[in-house]
This record gives C-alpha cells, structure tokens and sequence, in this order.
C-alpha cells in the first residue's frame, strides 16, 4: 500500500455500490408496482413461468436438446472465463498474449462452427429423426 | 514468467509434431462438419499421413535436443522415443480402426481426431518436463481416450466402459494432482528438474515424510494409469467394454506415455530419494505380476484375458523401473515397444475376428481360425508366442532385459516370481493357439471375411516388429539406450 | 578364415521351409516332395563337415564368429568337437528320416506339418553347435514350439493335453535354466568387467561351490525335465503316446537328447565343483537308478505298445545319465554313444508302432499276437530294433550299456549292480512284447490280411539297421572322435575337484582358435 489511508476512505466506494445497488433494486420493483399493468391468472401465478411445473412428479422428460444447450452453455462460458485472467496479465505479456488469446478463440470458433454445421443448433428439426444430429 | 516471453524458433521446432498433429485434429472437426459422406472416406488417410508427418517431424526435431517453453518441455531422446512410439502406436490404431467402423457404422472423423488429440497428450507426458505439464498431459490423452472408449453410442457395454473409465480415471488424476500440489508445497517447484535439485541440496533437503506423502500420491495416479495393482480393477472391464480397436489403443499408447512419466519422475525428480519409492514399486510389481496372470487364467472372454495379460505385462516393466538403474530403464523402455507392437497386433485379429457388435469375442469362436484362415492365425500365434516370451520374439528380449535389469540390482526374489509367472503366463496364451489349430470350428460357423486392408497392414507392421524386436534387438536397445541416458 | 559349413547344416532346413511356404497349399505332392528334398539336403550338408573333421584337433571346429547383440555381449557362436558333431548327425539322419517316414501317413495340413518338422530341425541343429549361451538357449527354446504344434495338430486323442504338459514343462525348466545363465553372466561380469555368454569364457569363472550349486540345480531343472529324469518324467509318456509316429521318432531321438547333452556340455565343464559335489552326485545317480529300474517295471505292464516303449525311454535315458554322473572317459562316452544309440533303436521302434498303427489303428497289445506269420520282414525288422534295444552284443545297444556299466562300476559297484538288474529287466520286457506282439498263432482274424512292409518303410529301417549294426560291430570311430572332448571334460571335473576353487583355468581351446582367426 503506498501511503495510508482512513479506512473511510477505503470503504467508500463499496459503500457507494451497495447503496447504488439497493437503490435500483428497490427503483425497478417500485417503478414495475406503480406503472405495471397486472394480470392476474394460473400461469402467471406460477414460480416459473418458463413451463415447468413446480409440483409434481419431477420424473418428466426433456428434450434430448435441453441438455445439449446446457452442455454447450457450459462449454462455452467457461471458455470465456478464461479471457478474465488474460485479460489481467495482458499488459505484462503483450503481443505474445495476443496471439495466444487470439489461437485460443481460433479454436472456441472451430468448435462452434462445428456444432454449428452438425445441426445441433437447428431447433426446427423434427423430433423423431434424429438425423441430424450425428 | 519473464514479461516479453516469445517463443523461439528452435522451441517451436521442437514442440512441432504436437503442433502438427493438434492442427491436424482441428483440421479434421472442420472437414467432418463440411464434406459429404463419402469424401469422408479419406478422413482417415488424412489422419494416418500427419501422424507420419508428425512422427518425420519427432525424429528431425531430435536432431537438436533441448528444453522448450521456460523448461516445462525437454525434448531429448528420451522424449522422442516415446513420441515416436505413441505416434506409431496411433497409427496402427488408424489402421486397424477404419474397417471396425465401417461394420459398426458409426465412420466419423472425429474418432480420428480424437485419437490425433490423445497422442498429442501422450507425446506432452512424453516431453514433459514439470509436473504440470504431465498432468496436462495426461488430462488431454485421458479425455480424449474417455470419449473413444465410448464412442458406439448405442451400445451398453460401450457406455459402461467410458463412464467407469471417466469416473476412475478421474479419481487417479485427482490423486495425481493432489500429490503435485504437495510436491509444490514441499519442495516450492513443480519442475521436474527443480524438484531434483531440492532433493539433491544436502543444505535444506525437505521433511522426508512430506517427500514420501508427496510421492505417494503422484505413485496412485500413475499406478492407476498403467494399471498396476491395487489399482488395476478398472483394467479389465474397461478393456472388454471399449471397441477393440480402442482397446487396442488404450492398452499400449497411453499405458506407454503414462511409463514415460512414471520413468522421469521416478528416475529423473525422485531419484535421489529412490529408497523411498523402491519398497513399493518392489510389492506393487510381484502383485501386479500376480494378479495379472492368474485372473487371465480363469477368463473366457479374449479381450478379458489381454485386459488380465496387460495388467501382468504392467507389472514386468515394474520390475525394470524397481531396478533403478539404467538397465532398468532402457529395458522399460525396450519393454513397451514389444509390447506395443504384439499387444496392437493381437487386439488388430480380436477386431477382425469380433466384427459387427462385437459378437465373437469368446475364446471358443476362434475355434478352427488356423484352417479357416492359415495366415491371420500364424499372425496371431506370433504374437501369442512373443506375449509368452519365446525367443526369437520381442517378447522374449523385453523380458529377458526386464530380469537382467533386475538381477544387476540384485533382486532376486523378484526375478525369480517374475520368471515363474511367466511360465504361468505361458498357459493362458496357449489356450488361445490350442483352440485356434486344434480344435474344429464349430458346425454352421458363419465365413469370416478376409482381413481389411488396414487390419493386414496393421498385422503385417506388428509381427515384422515383433519379430525384428526378437532377431535384431539392438536396433532399438541401443537407441533406448541412448534415450536412458537423458534421463539416467 | 571362417568356414561356413555350420551355418550351411544349420540354415538349410530353414532355407527349405521359406521354400515350402511359397508351394500352394493345395499341392499336396509338391510339398511332400519339396520336404523330403529339403531335409535330404539338410543331412547331405552335413556330411562334408562329418568327412573334414580333424579328430585329432583339440577342442572346437569349424567356428563361426558374429557380434548379435554386441550391448549384451551376445555373439552368433558356433562349433562342434566330437560330442556336438555326433549328435548334429544323429539330428540330420533322423530328420530326413522322420519326414521321409510320414510320406503316407500325414494327410491333413501337410504344409504345416513339414514346416514344422523343417523349424525344428533348425532348433536341434542349433542347440547342438550353440557356443553361446543365449544362442543355445534361444534355440532350446525354440524347438519347444515346433513339437508342441507337432503333438497338438496331429497327435492322437488326448493330444491337447499331452500338447500343453510337454509345453509348460519344459518351458517352466527353461526359465529356470535361464537364471541359471543370468547368474553365470553376472558372475562373470563382476569377475572380468565384461558381460558375455561365451561358454569358452564363462568357464574361466572361479565360483564358490554353494553359488555352484544353485546354479547347478537350477540348470538341473531345466536339463532333467528334458530328459526326463525321474520324477520329472510324467510329460513323457503323454507326449510320446499322443504324437503323430514322426514326432514321437524326433522327441525320443533327438529333444530328449538336448538334455543329456546340456549336462555334458555345460553342467560339467561350467561347474565343476558343483557337478563332482558327493551330496549331487549321489542324487543324481540315485535318480538315474530309479529311472533305470522305474521306467522298466512301468513298461512291464503297459497295454499300450507306443506307451511301453516311451517308458523304455525313461529307463535308457537313465543309463545316460547314470553315465554322466559316473564322472569318468567310460561312463561319459558311453553315455553319448548310448544317446546315439537310443536315437536308433528307439526311433526303430516307434517307427515299428507307427506301421502297425497305420494298418490297424490300434496300438493295444493284447489286438496282436503272432504277426510274425503275416508280416515276416516286420517281424525280423522288429527283432533286430528290439534287440539293439535290449543291448544284445555286436547290436549298437550292447556298447553303450556295456560301457556306461563300466563307467559305472569304475564310480560306484553298487550302482552298476542296480543298473544291470535295469538291463535284465529292459530285456525282459522287449521280449515279452515281442512274444505277445510276433509270436505264436494268430489271434485275432483282422491281423490276417495286413500287408508286410512296402518299399518306402524298408527304405526308412534300412539305414537305420545298417547304423546300428556298424556301431555294435565296429564302435571305435565313435570313441576315437569323443576321446579327446570327453578327456577334456573328465579333466576338467576333476581337477577342479582336487583343487577347490583355485584359479585353475585351462585356456579354453576356443579362445585359441579365436587367436589364430
């Protein structure tokens, strides 16, 4: 730490951010409460709204695809994650980083364009041949 | 790390047939994605030709040894002998592979870049220089090999294979990683190198139990990767379940990349603390030798009984690395060429015996194979004979420096149990060549198509190298014996 | 300057075989023309080195020197004196003999069948000139594969199990001997600071007697089993009953040889104050003694008339051995020319069975019963292998026996007492065979109509009768040309004995020869 500081002056800016985030928090819902138009009815109503039933038997089948997008989620955000620690050390490795970084997302868009062209991402297939998907 | 690192041209050279092969991996998802069904025909000969290129590009590149990448790498004889050894071993997998698929219907090119993927982690374990490095190694060739094990999705025993292999393989890595983690703690380097020299510095030599905790934990990783007991029990079911030609591969290429590293970090890194580590290689080598052969005696599937016979062949290289010398090293090293070259070949006649779904693989469907094909079931009794250890095969001088090794190192016990079991041995192998030319096939036994091809190349290449391994053993002892050198 | 004729007799039969597999598979009489040439030219090889033979010469001839895997110190090695040079002819008659003997009665797989024969010549041979350990031992090793395919493919009903005893046996007794070799390698690397296998140079080893002795037992083990000594004989019976008749003439003429022989040439000489040990000595004689007596009260009761002369076998082996262990000239040139004379008689014998078993597919005893009335030429064929067998005198049997007894004697009275009841009985048994088998009436009506011996079969016993003829009336060639090998090695034995441990080092007459090359 180079001189030394009031420990105010250290925890200011958190303070600045918790509060900014309880603001637009509180905000979003009060400006949602006050102009919103409310519907009221069972689907509405329901914790998710994206289909799943929260009750009932949890044994139902999915489309094969949800887990392939959850995969290709995975993969991919992970792959992202690594432009963070790049990105830290970046000034220090100069051009070296760059091609590297550059080789790397090289290789992330062979993969995409890979699931790509095997039709992992043709949502309009039909169901029943699996085709495509080889 | 310095800040402005750049790679030099001379590292890069050395680091090439990895590079060549990863591209060529790359190369081949595009291709899969973007040609047409029979332009994929020639996915496979892309494969095999840059696993050619790869393996010019190992044996120039040998030409000016060196260490690469800030020392992570160390491209010596060592190195490249093993390199060229996983690269062979994946294209005779190419070979014996092509015509498995056809039957199964599932050509693809991705199961050739997957093997390309996994040799290019064999060849890091191979050049590793720095525990790291071998870790990565590892992870790369194991997931790849994950993924092939499991590659005939539709079938059960497929499934099986990968998932346990997934699951157990991860289990070892962990172990590995966790021993890695200790070594840092203990010694403060991961680099082999490094390593050596902490335990060589008589000034501030690290607290002998934490280097023994350490080893201990790096030992359960490797162990389980050349599946020595007690951590062989993957072995058989992962071996029976995988397609043949996979099991071909998973049997010799990374168990030989695995011994290269067991070998630079047991005879390089930890070699100044070698009383710590022999003790247990000593009991590790007799169990597996044990184990290994006496459970193949009972087995009725073939793929089993080689799962069984590998595992004692495991623990035959143990014995040379429990000798701790050099002899020991070049005869491990020694080993693993013969045992790549009869292991692939017999596993190249399981897959052509075995054919669609794998059907005939019990030891009784090679019932009359000497009459109804004379030339596969010579092929195959060579490599039976050389996996019993008769002279004028590979097998025979493999095990022969193995025990030398051994008695320059005074173990004699161990020499002894080893040459008894591989009497024993002798009866499980000589089941096969009993059924194979003296009994009858059986009434009604449906034609088997002549050998592929890939598969008669395949044959060819290994019961040449079997027997030139036999007749001419200098040829590759003395460069083992050059590669030894690197490393001790 | 080097010689090649050994090579010549060794390689030979190997160029034949590569020959034979090129003849289609459906030429049947190709290649059983092609055998037979291949392995007549195999013994026609070996008699020029049989004519320039110096028997006057110290020590190895016709050596041939080659580096095979300079980093282990293993070298191409080869040469005879008189003991290898009898037992390579011994090989290449009964090669070409036992080919030429299976024109008729092999009719399944007869490629395979000849390149077996033709490999395993290569190994015999091999074994026999071998001056290098690990050469000796690679082709030991590989005649094990040969007859194991020989027994298993077309040998009789139980074939698959005397096929895998005969493997597992003598390959357990070869890794055995194996470390046995290691030892003797290292040894001699801690002594000299050189590795090598050179047998000329390992007997310069000086080695405390226990070291001895191990090694001593654990080359026992692999040279008994091969022998076979009592109580390692139990494989021998399987194996010799349920081999084709060609096979069963090559196991009890040649393999059971290179057991004997491995006594001879490297137990002795390589450790010698192992092999003169009273307590080693005892147990060997005794061993030989009871095989002598075992093997023939066994063949007493066999059925089987194949079986009773394969126990025969373990009972003349004995008196080989007996021999050996007499430790003396007499004891051990007449245990070599006995080998010699086994390989004939015995080979006359079994071929004896095989032309009875191909007419009548039987080979029990009690279907026979004067044959002699139907097959007289056979009946006089098997008269005179019989009694070449039993040691009748001016018969070849009778000057092995009879010198080995000497031998004997000259050792210990009371084991020539024991090993003259074995002759007694062996002659008893032979005989009764003969009377059940040849005598008195016909017995049973379907011997009535067998032919007697063709042309062919006469072809195969003549020489082999002449052979033993030449050696019972006339054996002094044969002791001439094994004089000086088996004086060397007695002297050996002996002088070490007298001399424990001393650096008593005769310089070995290879190393001489090497220096004038």
């Amino acid at each position: 730490m180079p001189n030394q500081l009031a420990p105010a002056e250290v925890w200011f800016p958190i303070l600045t951010q918790v509060v900014f985030a309880v603001v637009m928090a509180v905000a979003l819902v009060g400006v949602g409460l006050a102009l919103g138009k409310r519907v009221k009815n069972k689907v509405k109503d329901s914790p998710y709204e994206c289909g799943i039933t929260p009750v009932g038997s949890a044994r139902n089948r999915f489309s094969v695809k949800f887990y392939l997008v959850a995969m290709l989620f995975i993969l991919f955000d992970i792959e992202a994650i690594f432009l963070y620690p790049w990105a830290v050390v970046y000034r220090e490795l100069k051009l070296f980083a760059f091609f590297e970084m550059l080789l790397f997302m090289a290789l992330v868009l062979v993969g995409f364009f890979y699931i790509w062209k095997k039709g992992v991402l043709d949502w309009a297939v039909d169901e029943t041949s699996d085709e495509k998907i080889q | 790390m310095p800040g402005n690192y750049m790679p030099s041209a001379a590292e890069l050279f050395r680091f090439s047939p990895e590079l060549l092969l990863t591209a060529a991996g790359t190369l081949l998802m595009i291709f899969e994605a973007i040609t047409s069904p029979k332009q994929k025909r020639s996915l496979p000969v892309f494969a095999f030709l840059s696993l050619l290129a790869a393996l010019a590009l190992a044996v120039a590149a040998s030409s000016d040894p060196g260490p690469a990448f800030n020392r992570m790498l160390q491209v010596d004889g060592f190195a490249t002998f093993f390199r060229v050894l996983v690269m062979a071993i994946g294209a005779v997998t190419i070979l014996i592979s092509t015509n498995y698929l056809k039957q199964a219907e599932h050509e693809g090119g991705e199961f050739y870049s997957l093997v390309l993927f996994s040799v290019v982690g064999q060849c890091l374990m191979a050049t590793a220089n720095e525990l790291i490095m071998i870790f990565i190694g590892i992870e790369v060739s194991s997931i790849a090999t994950y993924v092939l094990a499991g590659y005939l999705r539709d079938d059960k025993r497929n499934n099986e294979a990968a998932l346990k292999y997934f699951l157990l393989g991860s289990f070892a890595t962990a172990f590995l990683l966790y021993g890695v983690a200790w070594i840092y703690g203990t010694t403060g380097t991961t680099n082999l190198s490094g390593v050596r020299g902490v335990l060589l510095d008589p000034q501030n030599a690290p607290n002998a139990i934490l280097i023994s905790v350490a080893l201990g934990l790096v030992l359960v990783g490797l162990l389980f990767k050349v599946s020595a007991v007690p951590f062989q029990s993957w072995a058989p079911d992962v071996y029976q379940g995988a397609p043949a030609p996979v099991t071909a591969f998973m049997a010799t290429g990374p168990k030989a990349a695995a011994f290269a590293a067991f070998l630079r970090i047991t005879m390089w890194a930890f070699e100044p603390v070698k009383n710590h580590w022999i003790p247990v290689l000593w009991f590790t080598a007799i169990a597996t030798m044990i184990v290994g052969n006496f459970a193949a005696l009972r087995q009725s599937n073939v793929k089993r009984l080689l799962a069984y016979s590998s595992i004692a062949h495991a623990g035959y290289v143990l014995v040379a690395l429990t000798a701790a010398s050099k002899t020991g090293t070049e005869a491990a090293m020694f080993y693993m060429v013969s045992y790549a070259a009869m292991n692939l070949g017999a596993f190249a006649v399981i897959a052509h015996v075995a054919r669609k779904g794998e059907r005939r693989v019990e030891i009784d469907d090679f019932a009359g194979l000497g009459n109804r094909q004379p030339l596969t079931a010579a092929i195959f009794t060579v490599f039976l004979l050389s996996l019993i250890g008769v002279p004028l095969t590979g097998g025979f001088f493999a095990k022969f420096y193995v025990f030398k090794a051994a008695l320059d190192s005074q173990l004699i016990a161990l020499t002894i149990v080893g040459l008894l079991n591989s009497a024993v041995a002798a009866f499980y192998y000589l089941r096969l060549i009993v059924i194979m030319y003296m009994q009858p096939a059986p009434e009604g036994v449906d034609t088997l198509p002549e050998p592929s091809l890939g598969i008669r190349t395949a044959l060819v290449a290994c019961s040449l190298a079997t027997v030139v391994l036999g007749v001419f053993p200098s040829l590759v002892l003395d460069i083992a014996g050059r590669g030894a050198s690197f490393i001790r | 300057m080097q010689s090649h004729i050994l090579s010549i007799v060794l390689f030979t039969p190997l160029a034949g075989l590569l020959v034979l597999l090129l003849i289609p598979g459906q030429n049947k009489f190709l290649i059983r023309l092609w055998a037979n040439i291949a392995a007549a030219l195999g013994f026609l090889v070996s008699v020029p080195m049989l004519l320039s033979f110096d028997r006057a010469k110290d020590g190895y001839q016709f050596v041939e020197r080659a580096d095979w895997i300079p980093s282990l110190g293993v070298q191409y090695l080869i040469g005879v004196d008189g003991i290898s040079l009898l037992m390579v002819m011994l090989t290449t008659v009964m090669g070409f003999l036992a080919i030429f003997s299976s024109w008729t009665s092999i009719k399944d797989r007869e490629k395979e069948y000849y390149a077996m024969f033709l490999l395993q010549q290569v190994g015999m041979v091999g074994v026999f000139i071998s001056l290098d350990f690990l050469l000796f031992y690679t082709f030991w090793e590989l005649v094990l594969v040969p007859m194991y395919f020989i027994i298993g493919i077309w040998g009789g009903p139980r074939k698959l199990y005397a096929a895998i005893k005969f493997f597992l046996y003598t390959l357990a007794g070869g890794v055995l001997m194996l470390l046995g070799i290691l030892t003797l390698y290292f040894q001699y690397a801690q002594q000299f600071g050189r590795y090598t296998f050179e047998i000329a140079e390992l007997m310069k080893l000086n080695m405390p007697l226990g070291l001895q002795q191990w090694v001593f037992w654990a080359f026992f083990l692999g040279f008994a089993i091969k022998v076979p000594m009592f109580p390692f004989h139990t494989w021998l019976p399987d194996a010799h009953t349920e081999a084709p008749t060609a096979g069963s003439v090559i196991l009890a003429a040649v393999l059971l040889k290179m057991g004997t022989y491995g006594f001879i040439r490297f137990s002795l000489p390589l450790l010698p104050n192992a092999s003169s040990d009273r307590t080693i000595v005892t147990i060997l004689a005794t061993l030989s003694l009871i095989g002598i007596l075992y093997g023939a009260f066994v063949s007493l009761v066999q059925k089987d008339w194949k079986k009773l002369v394969a126990y025969s076998s373990v009972s003349h082996l004995g008196f080989c051995t007996l021999g050996i262990f007499a430790l003396n000239q007499n004891g051990i040139a007449g245990s070599i020319i006995q080998q010699i004379n086994h390989g004939i008689s015995t080979g006359m014998l079994f071929l004896i069975v095989g032309v009875i078993y191909e007419r009548r597919h039987t080979r029990e005893i009690k279907e026979f019963g004067g044959l002699a009335h139907v097959m007289p030429n056979y009946a006089i064929v098997f008269a005179i292998a019989m009694l070449s067998s039993a040691g009748l005198p001016l018969l070849n049997g009778f000057v092995g026996e009879f010198t080995i007894l000497q031998g004997a004697f000259e050792a210990n009275k009371i084991w020539a007492a024991f090993a003259v009841l074995g002759i007694i009985f062996g002659a008893a048994y032979l005989l009764w065979l003969y009377q059940r088998t040849m005598l008195g009436e016909i017995t049973n009506e379907k011997n009535r109509g067998l032919k007697d011996l063709n042309w062919r079969e006469w072809a195969v016993f003549v020489p082999l009768i002449i052979w033993a003829v030449t050696i019972g009336v006339y054996p002094k060639p044969y002791f001439d040309i094994l004089e000086k090998p088996v004086a060397q090695i007695v002297h050996r034995v002996h002088q070490s004995a007298n001399m424990p441990l001393a650096a008593a080092t005769v310089v070995p007459p290879i190393a001489a020869e090497a220096r004038v090359r």
